[in-house]
């Protein structure tokens, strides 16, 4: 796996050109700082040496005034580009870690939670932020500002540059020291942290099953210990870092205790407590009071790494999410890409087709059957016996590992996937409608289809009647599971869809399998309008849904064990019979 | 404004945490503008005196630069330990306070939120709250005493000079965090609703991947994804311009206080009222008290976020729960039959979608957001989803329920456990209304069997356990042998300690059901409640299964909810339920020949 760090490094291009601005103004206020001491120092100076009244120093103070206007414009303009640093690198991760996970595809998404992909991707990508907006533009910062004010001290007073040259550098080597232990407790801290989330939405989901074996109260002392745990953790970091950050400031507040008082001390002719050796140089008023303002400037950009050190945790920490998210393996484009002519008749075979989600569980082995043009075909089966394989194979959400699927003699993964599906309609048990109204629901796959189109559509899929009652009609706004819809008009909202698209073949998963009565006779008059003139594949888990198929494949363990229609298979002692008599003792009626 | 007085109370049991905190921050703050007052004054003077020849104390005032360098550092620690030791406790103790109004709420009143919104107020929310503490409350508390101070301070040496110094440090302690405030509340209320936008587009886009990829709809979603994320950013790009115009304000605000007193400043030296040591250290004491009034523009420009949370927060807590707890004594039921009268019931708008009547659980799924199904039922009052039932269950007695979807049968399991209270009529319970029964007791009694029961991230042994935590080995395994799963479990590595749920092994539906009947087994309850406890398993497995609960059910009060002809063969009464009404009832063989029955069994298609 990539380190989460790489991932963030790899994504300094997008950022580089606002990075370069934020920290080319950020030292130019640094700049401007050591001429707006080297200012207050002369006034100072003036009033302290040569008693000047106000109109002697207003040379020196109307410059200072102009600085302090231009410090401020700087520090807002650096402010903005490191902002914008930080939105352009968002914007693309983004953007690339949602298409990722549309390429990786519905059969990747069944293994993860969605709730934490939608945690991704919004706070996920939120927290690299801290990364580019600050922590970059300090590192660069903080190698350059104490360097720019030891040129400027250097000349001046070797001896406070000395101090200075020799205390800083025990700064950052302190802190790598302390840090890399800090960092461990810190990537302990964050697991702790996920794991306190995962158990509050475990808690919360489960809610009702607690309550129901009356354990949701114990659960109140769970949460107490897990936070009360989350603080003791949290305060072992805190004290390390805390205590790395006071003796950082202790460093830099001696570094600056002994620059005032050697300074201090030459200029009221004391002898300074160092050897012999080394003669002190001489000092004014004014350069010592220069050097005492540009001291706390010099070691503040160093005090100040500890607070952006945290930036970086967090966004590495979620860039250890993203990059799991993104290593996810796309499956492979097609080498050459075959093209069905636009009345293609759709004849599918699977020949010998294989899958397993798992190594060792095959969930197809080598099934072999066609679908020809216009007919009908029913797959019955245990479950877990490959039905819904069977389905995603022709949707393109896998790959076979073993055999072919052809399509008017195409091998189907050598074929456009987006011409492919366009001759596709696909009714789940449970359709998803999305956030917006009826109408863009019925035209997500024809989104410029007009108001005249949709609504035929809704008339064909019986769902006219319904839809024209609501008070907004096609403008209604329906939600994730279609609030306010009962199953049976979502199941018609979804078929519109289908009618819309005008498909070829029609795949029904256990679209009425949940339905009531009233609903499924609904729903059921609209497939059998849709079926006409094109093939339909009906996957069924209840029997009675199945009996005027042209033909009804038999499943089990991935394999096609029987096929017929079904006056056909139920003269047959075979796996059909046995499970409709199973299922329906009251045999009379089989 | 009012939340900041209920978060006050709730803090309370901190208060000694918090006023540390805030002693040491001032002291801190002090030691710090000393260092820098007294230094300028140092170097001043020796100069001064140097020049001049004379002799001067500088063991006292350096005596005093060391002693507040060491109090500013040990002050800072201690600051930073204290304040966060006081937020993280005060979170530890949110929390809890927040679960204990959550869980009275469950199922019922949770139904219209979805599972991640709660998450995100448990974890974010409160989470949020510390912003309140550590960069509110102390920072203004020491603000004001230490702005006071300062002021006292400089007026000693000049009034007008003091008056200046105030001035400025109201503008950028109440001016700009004011300006700050009103100007971030609203990029700052964007902020949030973009995000959750974004948020349930990913969701969407997710959950919604086939169909978005089957319809070619995958890349215009991912632009809307791109153009929301866009929207965030420049929402974010306002507020980040506002927080660096407060950043640069502050920083001009000093530098010109700085300026003000050396402006004012030297004419008093001038003329001999101030010595220069003096001006050269109220020059730098001012600039040093900034540091005081610093912080609080930002603080006050995400004010708006933390009360948005509280009131996220309050939201819940304010929640009146579904059914209150009966005060009275705990009534002994004579035995365990159950009565059912007159029994009317309908959700409140606008949870109520009628998709929602086939879930028994608080569906995760179901965020009907408020404001987009209001149009749809504002003016049509929901629909009775029990319209008046009927129902004698003597002890032992075994009963099943038939219906549509949404015809009330898993209604009536939530009225049976009192996670809702019904309208009208009665449900007695060994003749005892329903009502008298404390909840916890009343769940004692009764074990539920449903198609969604959610296994926890724990170990199998733990999520048994959790219907009987003294259980030994031997009653788990025959538990689960019962439920046809014990051997499923011995051959998995672990056995007993495999880990299921989000985190471990992927069970298939199948198999978590039959955890889940173990579970119920081990409860031992006299009242069963089984809500289409085979649903979605294969024949074999589901013939195997039906046998199991056959035997869980001998002695028991049951209510059976299926459309297996297998199962219901075997009742001693069926009810077919159509939209809240009892409309056939009868034995399974009297049932076959009534109109409704065998269509919804699926058993008409023949004729």
């Amino acid at each position: 796996m990539t380190a989460p760090r790489t991932l963030l490094d790899d994504q300094k291009p997008l950022a580089a050109r606002w990075l370069r601005l934020s920290v080319g103004l950020g030292l130019g206020n640094g700049v401007l700082l050591i001429l707006q001491a080297w200012l207050l120092a002369q006034v100072i100076d003036a009033l302290v040496f040569t008693n000047a009244a106000l109109a002697d120093v207003t040379g020196w103070l109307w410059p200072l005034l102009a600085l302090f206007a231009l410090r401020a414009l700087l520090a807002w303009a650096s402010e903005q580009n490191a902002f914008r640093a930080a939105a352009q690198v968002k914007i693309s991760l983004r953007d690339r870690l949602y298409r990722h996970i549309q390429a990786a595809g519905p059969a990747w998404m069944a293994g993860q939670r969605s709730g934490a992909i939608a945690e991704d991707l919004t706070r996920g990508i939120e927290a690299v932020e801290a990364y580019y907006s600050r922590y970059l533009p300090a590192m660069s910062l903080t190698a350059l500002i104490p360097l720019t004010i030891l040129i400027v001290v250097l000349p001046l007073d070797w001896l406070s540059a000395l101090i200075m040259l020799v205390t800083a550098p025990l700064i950052p080597i302190f802190m790598i020291l302390i840090g890399s232990g800090v960092e461990r407790l810190n990537q302990q801290l964050w697991k702790d942290l996920a794991r306190m989330g995962a158990h509050f939405l475990d808690v919360i989901q489960g809610m009702t099953t607690l309550k129901l074996f009356n354990a949701s109260r114990r659960e109140a002392e769970v949460i107490a210990r897990i936070s009360e745990d989350y603080r003791a953790s949290t305060m072992r970091v805190l004290r390390v870092a805390f205590l790395t950050s006071a003796v950082l400031e202790l460093f830099s507040t001696l570094g600056i205790a002994i620059i005032a008082v050697f300074i201090g001390f030459r200029l009221y002719q004391l002898e300074l407590p160092i050897p012999e050796l080394i003669a002190p140089p001489e000092i004014s008023f004014v350069t010592g009071f220069f050097i005492l303002l540009l001291a706390p400037e010099f070691y503040a950009p160093l005090r100040n790494l500890g607070t952006h050190y945290h930036g970086r945790m967090e966004a590495i920490a979620a860039a250890e999410r993203l990059v799991a998210v993104m290593e996810t393996e796309l499956p492979a484009p097609p080498k050459q890409v075959a093209s069905l002519s636009a009345d293609s008749p759709l004849q599918i075979r699977f020949e010998g087709v294989s899958f397993s989600y798992e190594p060792g569980r095959p969930a197809l082995a080598g099934a072999q059957f066609e679908i020809n043009p216009g007919e009908r075909i029913a797959l019955v089966g245990p479950s877990g016996a490959g039905k819904t394989t069977v389905a995603s194979l022709l949707l393109g959400f896998i790959r076979p590992e073993a055999g072919r699927i052809s399509v008017d003699g195409e091998d189907l993964n050598a074929l456009a996937i987006d011409d492919w599906r366009r001759r596709l309609a696909w009714l789940p048990q449970q359709p998803r409608l999305f956030q917006g109204t009826i109408a863009d629901n019925i035209r997500l796959g024809l989104p410029d289809a007009t108001l005249d189109e949709v609504r035929q559509a809704a008339e064909r899929a019986q769902a006219t009647e319904f839809i024209e009652r609501l008070p907004l009609g096609y403008d209604s706004p329906v939600g994730e599971r279609g609030s306010g819809l009962s199953g049976g008009q979502i199941q018609r909202v979804a078929l519109a869809r289908a009618f819309l698209r005008d498909a070829r073949l029609v795949i029904l998963d256990e679209a009425t399998a949940s339905l009531d009565p009233a609903s499924e006779a609904l729903v059921q008059r609209a497939v059998d309008q849709l079926a006409e003139g094109r093939s339909m594949l009906i996957i069924a888990h209840r029997l009675s849904t199945v009996r005027n198929a042209d033909r009804i494949l038999v499943i089990d363990d991935g394999r096609i064990v029987e096929a017929g229609t079904h006056a056909e298979l139920i003269e047959r002692d075979g796996p059909y019979r046995r499970m409709v008599r199973l299922l329906e003792p009251g045999g009379a009626h089989a | 404004m009012p939340e900041l007085i209920r978060l006050w109370h709730l803090f309370r049991p901190y208060r000694g945490w918090m006023l540390g905190g805030f002693a040491v921050a001032l002291i801190t703050l002090l030691a710090n503008v000393t260092l820098m007052a007294i230094s300028a004054w140092f170097i001043t003077a020796m100069a001064v005196a140097g020049a001049a020849g004379v002799a001067m104390n500088y063991f006292t005032p350096a005596a005093i630069i060391r002693g507040s360098a060491i109090a500013r550092t040990a002050g800072r620690y201690f600051e930073r330990l204290i304040t966060h030791e006081a937020t993280l406790r005060q979170l530890a103790g949110l929390r809890v306070w927040f679960y204990r109004h959550l869980e009275p709420l469950a199922p019922a009143r949770l139904m219209a939120y979805h599972s991640a919104d709660l998450l995100t107020r448990i974890r974010a929310d409160i989470d949020a709250l510390d912003n309140l503490y550590v960069r509110v409350l102390v920072p203004v508390l020491v603000a004001i005493t230490a702005g006071l101070a300062f002021f006292v301070f400089t007026a000693l040496f000049d009034l007008g000079l003091a008056l200046l110094l105030l001035g400025m440090l109201l503008i950028a302690g109440v001016l700009l965090p004011w300006w700050g405030h009103r100007l971030g509340k609203q990029p700052g209320r964007r902020i949030v609703e973009i995000q959750a936008e974004l948020r349930q587009a990913g969701i969407d886009g997710t959950q919604g991947l086939s169909e978005l990829l089957i319809y070619g709809a995958a890349d215009s979603h991912a632009r809307h994804m791109d153009a929301l994320s866009r929207a965030l950013v420049a929402e974010q790009a306002r507020m980040s311009q506002l927080t660096g115009i407060a950043q640069a304000a502050t920083g001009l605000t000093a530098n010109l206080t700085l300026w003000g007193m050396l402006w004012f400043g030297i004419p008093l030296v001038h003329d001999g009222s101030l010595a220069p040591p003096q001006l050269a250290m109220l020059a730098l004491f001012s600039l040093a008290t900034f540091e005081a009034v610093a912080p609080l523009p930002m603080a006050f420009q995400q004010l708006e976020s933390t009360l948005t949370a509280a009131r996220r927060l309050f939201a819940i807590v304010d929640t009146e729960p579904a059914v209150p707890e009966p005060t009275g004594p705990t009534p002994q039921p004579r035995d365990h039959g159950l009565s059912i009268e007159g029994l009317r019931f309908r959700y409140p708008s606008p949870v109520a979608g009628s998709g929602s009547g086939g879930s028994d659980s608080p569906d995760p799924g179901m965020s009907l957001g408020s404001s987009s199904s209001s149009g749809m039922h504002s003016d049509t009052k929901p629909p009775a989803i029990l319209d008046g039932i009927d129902l004698e269950l003597p002890p032992g007695r075994r009963v099943a329920i038939v219906g549509a979807t949404g015809s009330g049968k898993t209604t009536l399991f939530n009225l049976l456990l009192r996670f809702w209270a019904p309208e009208a009529g009665s449900i007695r319970l060994g003749g005892e209304p329903l009502e008298h029964f404390p909840g916890e007791d009343l769940r004692r009694r009764i074990a539920l069997v449903s198609q969604h029961t959610h296994l926890f991230d724990t170990s199998i042994r733990e999520n048994l356990l959790i219907a009987a935590p003294e259980a030994p080995q031997g009653l788990l395994e025959q538990a689960c042998a019962t439920a046809q799963i014990h051997d499923f479990i011995a051959e998995l590595p672990e056995g007993y300690d495999t880990w299921v749920g989000e985190t471990g092994v992927r069970l298939s539906g199948g198999q978590a059901r039959r955890i889940a009947i173990a579970r119920a087994l081990l409860r031992d309850a006299p009242i069963l409640l089984l809500d289409e406890p085979t649903e979605g398993l294969d024949a074999v497995t589901e013939r195997a299964l039906m046998d199991a609960v056959q035997r869980l059910m001998t002695g028991r009060t049951v209510l059976l909810i299926t459309h297996k002809p297998v199962a219901l063969a075997q009742m001693d009464e069926i009810l077919v339920l159509d939209q809240g009404r009892v409309i056939e009832r009868g034995t399974h063989a009297e049932l076959l020949k009534a109109p409704i029955y065998p269509r919804l069994l699926g058993l008409d298609l023949d004729a």
